[in-house]
């Protein structure tokens, strides 16, 4: 690219210059300068930083540029190609679209983990004020708090039934609740050494299993409280545990930057996956659903050589989108778009999609097949912390440190 | 005897213990939250979090804020070696103290700031410490003005040639031709406004940036035709 000035434009940054190299104390350098460029006398004070700015403006506008772009090639293919109307949406396509349908308020520190009943339509949030709170998602209405944890509450969880809710706290408890009829606590496991920070029910319901910063990931018995069994092997602060959906295995991630897949029978860790650069912050296994589409993406061919999975999706401060074969434990593919730590990730119901939630206040939708963030949602003011997809209704929920917790439609 | 060289926690003179329970509060962050940049210092950084430009440019950063009001630099000091960065591993940590030592001379601040560089990096061997200059106070030209601005050129000399120690200028354009502070920029003429944290904080920013993504591979920024 030629670039000319105009005269006028290279006075203006030959006293630019002058005024770098002044204020930089670089003076024989200015001397020799001035006398050259033929610019005698004091440079002006307008010109003060001139250049610095120059130059760390030009990258600044150019970052800026681009997200207009990509913004503005989002917002003509929606108005080209249009969403789906309500009527017409089918459930193996349809994802969250802006704006929210609800922004619901109340609680009074970050929102921590949002997560949708089995059955009911309501939702429970679990946030840093050491509260659970339940709402309505298809009238928004705020039902009731659960209060007993003492410190911010990590995670949450429920049973297949949805009869009871499993949460995990700072406060180094975990704690079950009934959800039937009283809404109350009706037990309370202890045994971590610190700050539990996931918690799962195995399909089955008769167990849970909690993972914590003490780096150990636990089993315990629902019907009686007792742990039975420990999981040891992580380095570091265990920030996610998922019971795959036969049960058979467990995923793990940590701020040792692995994710880990262990035998549930015999506390055995089969698989170390590394390929993240930071913390991994959350994982997700996939449906079967999901095969055709990650095959794809991986590059194989559907019928020979297909890989069988189980499929994983793992999210990370590096910013990063992973899918694993977990069978075969190996890599497979990697989303990038997200402009900082990934803190949620869960599979579209359909199987076709991925939807993220990440620091960088969007939740984004991934068509798998192609590797490739096909929406963003702007979804929050500040981290969006956790996202949930309800397994047959048309709804997305999102958490976010700015306090709120919100609804999504899908069409 | 250089008092800023010192460690000391606060007198508790009100006798609510506030500085203390503050502190604590701090401790129980370093904790839980894994923070990859820490400001810390007195009520200048305790005021930027309460500023629009906190929570647009320096919260997505994953920052947290150890600024305590009225701090001199041997309580923070203290607040250090009682261990505010121990639990913790940021990749850059703002320092700003200083203009409460005003019955300090300019030499004696420098020591002081230096101490606590030298204790931090004892801490922290490879994090980066940013140090904005010392901004000028009250609405009038005054003797505090004066030596803080003298501090700031002597640790302009001194800690020009530190490794993984970047000063920044922050203190220009807040001195009106008349020589008078606005209470557009500090409405006490102390603490920064909304469009006074800007101005002096933005190219905070701009080096945290630079500072933060260090080592990644650079973008291709170059806009599309």
């Amino acid at each position: 690219m030629k670039m000319v000035l105009s005269q006028r434009q290279r006075e203006e940054l030959n006293k630019a210059i002058a005024d770098y190299l002044n204020s930089s104390g670089y003076t024989d350098a200015l001397e020799a300068f001035k006398k050259e460029a033929d610019m005698p006398g004091e440079v002006e004070r307008k010109f003060g930083g001139l250049l610095e700015k120059k130059w760390t403006s030009v990258i600044r506008l150019q970052k800026k540029v681009m997200e207009l772009e990509s913004k503005l090639n989002e917002t003509e293919k929606e108005y080209i190609e249009g969403a789906p109307t309500r009527g017409k949406r089918s459930p193996a396509e349809w994802i969250p679209r802006p704006p929210e349908k609800f922004c619901l308020t109340g609680h009074r520190a970050p929102v921590t983990r949002v997560i949708f009943h089995p059955v009911f339509s309501l939702m429970v949030s679990a946030s840093e004020d050491a509260t659970l709170k339940v709402w309505d998602f298809e009238t928004g209405e705020y039902e009731r708090t659960l209060k007993g944890h003492t410190d911010s509450i990590q995670d949450i969880a429920f049973d297949a039934s949805g009869k009871l809710l499993v949460s995990c706290s700072a406060d180094m408890s975990i704690k079950l609740w009934d959800f039937q009829q009283s809404y109350e606590c009706v037990r309370t496991m202890l045994g971590h050494d610190h700050n539990v920070s996931s918690v799962a029910f195995m399909p089955a319901g008769d167990f849970v299993v909690s993972s914590s910063r003490d780096k150990t990931i636990k089993m315990w018995e629902v019907s009686t409280g007792y742990c039975v069994k420990t999981y040891s092997g992580h380095r570091d602060w265990i920030r996610m545990v998922r019971p795959s959906p036969d049960g058979g295995l467990l995923a793990s991630c940590s701020n040792d930057q692995t994710v880990r897949i262990w035998v549930v029978s015999s506390k055995e860790c089969r698989n170390e996956l590394r390929a993240h650069e930071h913390v991994v912050e959350c994982v997700a296994w996939a449906p079967d659903s999901s095969a055709a589409a990650i095959n794809e993406a991986a590059g194989v061919d559907n019928k020979k050589g297909a890989h069988t999975g189980p499929f994983l999706a793992s999210g990370s401060r590096d910013k990063t989108i992973r899918i694993w074969d977990v069978g075969a434990g190996v890599a497979l593919f990697v989303l990038t778009a997200h402009d900082n730590w990934v803190r949620g990730v869960i599979f579209h119901p359909g199987g076709k999609f991925l939807i993220s939630a990440s620091d960088d206040k969007t939740l984004r939708v991934w068509d798998l097949r192609n590797k490739r963030c096909m929406k963003t949602l702007e979804a929050h003011k500040h981290f969006c912390t956790s996202l949930d997809f309800h397994r047959s209704h048309p709804y997305v929920i999102s958490g976010s440190v700015d306090q709120t917790v919100k609804v999504w439609e899908c069409r | 005897m250089n008092s800023c060289k010192t460690p000391v926690p606060v007198d508790d003179s009100d006798g609510d213990c506030r500085w203390l329970s503050i502190h604590k509060r701090f401790l129980s962050e370093t904790r839980e939250k894994d923070a990859d940049v820490i400001f810390i210092g007195d009520s200048i950084i305790q005021a930027l979090q309460h500023t629009d430009i906190w929570n647009e440019l320096f919260a997505p950063l994953h920052c947290l804020n150890f600024g305590i009001h009225r701090d001199k630099i041997e309580n923070v000091l203290w607040r250090i070696n009682n261990g505010e960065l121990d639990h913790i591993k940021p990749k850059v940590i703002v320092l700003h103290v200083g203009t409460n030592n005003h019955k300090n001379t300019p030499e004696e601040i420098k020591e002081g700031i230096m101490e606590i560089i030298n204790t931090i990096r004892e801490k922290h061997p490879d994090v980066y410490i940013v140090v904005p200059t010392l901004l000028p106070r009250g609405q009038h030209p005054n003797e505090i003005r004066n030596k803080l601005l003298q501090t700031n050129d002597i640790l302009k000399t001194n800690l020009e040639n530190l490794r993984k120690v970047e000063l920044i200028s922050i203190d220009n354009g807040f001195i009106q031709p008349d020589g008078t502070i606005s209470h557009h920029d500090m409405h006490d003429y102390l603490l920064l406004t909304n469009a006074g944290s800007k101005k002096a904080f933005e190219p905070v920013h701009e080096l945290l940036l630079q500072l933060l993504n260090e080592g990644e591979p650079e973008k291709d920024l170059t806009p599309s035709e």
